[in-house]
């Protein structure tokens, strides 16, 4: 459920298809630079009710779900 | 009332231009601005005569309230519509990208307004001597062609190097930036982004619908490469195509400036906002709201008007 809407949310900001991202794409393959990624985490927030530090090992889509999922699973 | 000597100088409520955006500024658009006090102002773009006669005389059907044509200086049509204007009796031309020195004393002498789209000292300069009645100084907050410079530092420099008034352009959407730039020495500010989702404004739902969810970081720029091509447009697909091509070392000039070509039109026209370029400016962020041509203008004024009347609030 998080990676289904982690992905919507990303496809409506690149203006793609959910189906064209996958779990294991890197966010700077989608052409997100780091200002991008402060937005998705700000917007994971808003979306998930957990807050998500800027981490640089969240490269990837999933790593992002599996951070989101560990930080709901706390609460 | 904001008294400027623009607005004395065409008659406008409002010293507000509505940005001449190819495939977007229409006849219909440009006479909602000049009927609600602003000037509106109809894009020739890169289309023959017959296009801007008909947009015309569509903006005469709706408003007797004075509007400019945009003049796009590199379309190969610009000697045809460069006399258009003047067959026409068109009260105000702005020009943009190039250096309008080989129309000016044409459009002068018809009794036509001159306002050059410039993005430095000496566009500026270059402008006044060849006669404009005032320049548009344009940071690359804007969306669409861009130069280098920001509004901020374009705007004061341009006022200190010209006698001429200076509009300012780029990033102002709401009274906060029209009062800022009337703070740096301009009187008089153009909108372009603020005016895309206006409801007279005819370009496709979906792009407007781009605009309205943009953030302060949606735009990005293309064509910066090998200069002279740089866009401003809210990121998609087309633009993450285009960059990716434009950086490849294979890649020539000539095929950056062939990349964007039919573009524009495949967003404001088609609605197809994943491969076509959706121009906007920074300010994008910021216009959430679709309405009224009037309500931008009335809005945008009137809290110029309210800022400028708080200012001496700093001074103790």
């Amino acid at each position: 459920m998080v990676l289904e809407k982690v992905k919507e949310m990303l496809a409506d900001k690149l203006g793609m298809s959910p189906d064209e991202i996958t779990e294991d794409a890197k966010f700077v393959d989608l052409g997100l630079d780091s200002l991008d990624i402060a937005e998705m985490l700000m917007n994971t927030e808003d979306a998930f009710g957990v807050s998500v530090e800027p981490d640089a090992s969240l490269t990837t889509v999933g790593a992002l779900v599996e951070k989101i999922e560990s930080l709901m699973g706390d609460q | 009332m904001i008294d400027s000597p623009i607005s004395r100088m065409l008659g406008l409520r409002y010293p507000v231009f509505q940005g001449g955006m190819a495939w977007i500024s229409d006849g219909r658009l440009a006479a909602a601005v000049s009927e609600a006090g602003g000037l509106g102002i109809i894009s020739a773009m890169n289309a023959e005569a017959g296009y801007l006669k008909e947009q015309i005389a569509l903006a005469r059907s709706l408003t007797d309230k004075p509007f400019g044509v945009n003049i796009m200086l590199m379309s190969p049509h610009v000697e045809e519509v460069a006399k258009t204007v003047i067959e026409e009796k068109v009260p105000a031309v702005t020009t943009g990208a190039g250096s309008a020195g080989k129309y000016i004393p044409l459009w002068k002498e018809a009794g036509i307004r001159v306002f050059p789209v410039v993005a430095s000292v000496a566009s500026a300069k270059m402008a006044e001597r060849a006669g404009a009645d005032a320049v548009i100084a344009e940071g690359q907050e804007s969306g669409g062609h861009i130069g280098e410079m920001t509004t901020m530092a374009l705007v004061p420099q341009v006022c200190d190097a010209v006698s001429i008034p200076v509009l300012a352009a780029g990033g102002i959407a709401d009274g906060r930036g029209m009062a800022a730039a009337l703070m740096l020495g301009a009187c008089g500010v153009q909108m372009g982004t603020r005016f895309l989702v206006a409801t007279e404004c005819g370009v496709h739902q979906n792009y407007k619908d781009m605009v309205l969810r943009a953030t302060d970081i949606s735009t990005v720029t293309t064509g910066r490469r090998f200069g002279g091509n740089t866009c401003r447009g809210i990121k998609n697909p087309f633009t993450r195509e285009f960059l990716r091509v434009e950086y490849e070392p294979t890649t020539t000039a000539e095929d950056v400036a062939n990349l964007g070509a039919g573009a524009l039109r495949r967003a404001a026209v088609m609605g197809d906002v994943k491969t076509g370029s959706v121009l906007a400016g920074q300010i994008a962020g910021m216009v959430k709201e679709e309405m009224p041509a009037a309500d931008i203008l009335r809005e945008v004024c009137e809290g110029c008007e309210a800022l400028l009347g708080k200012g001496s609030s700093w001074v103790k």
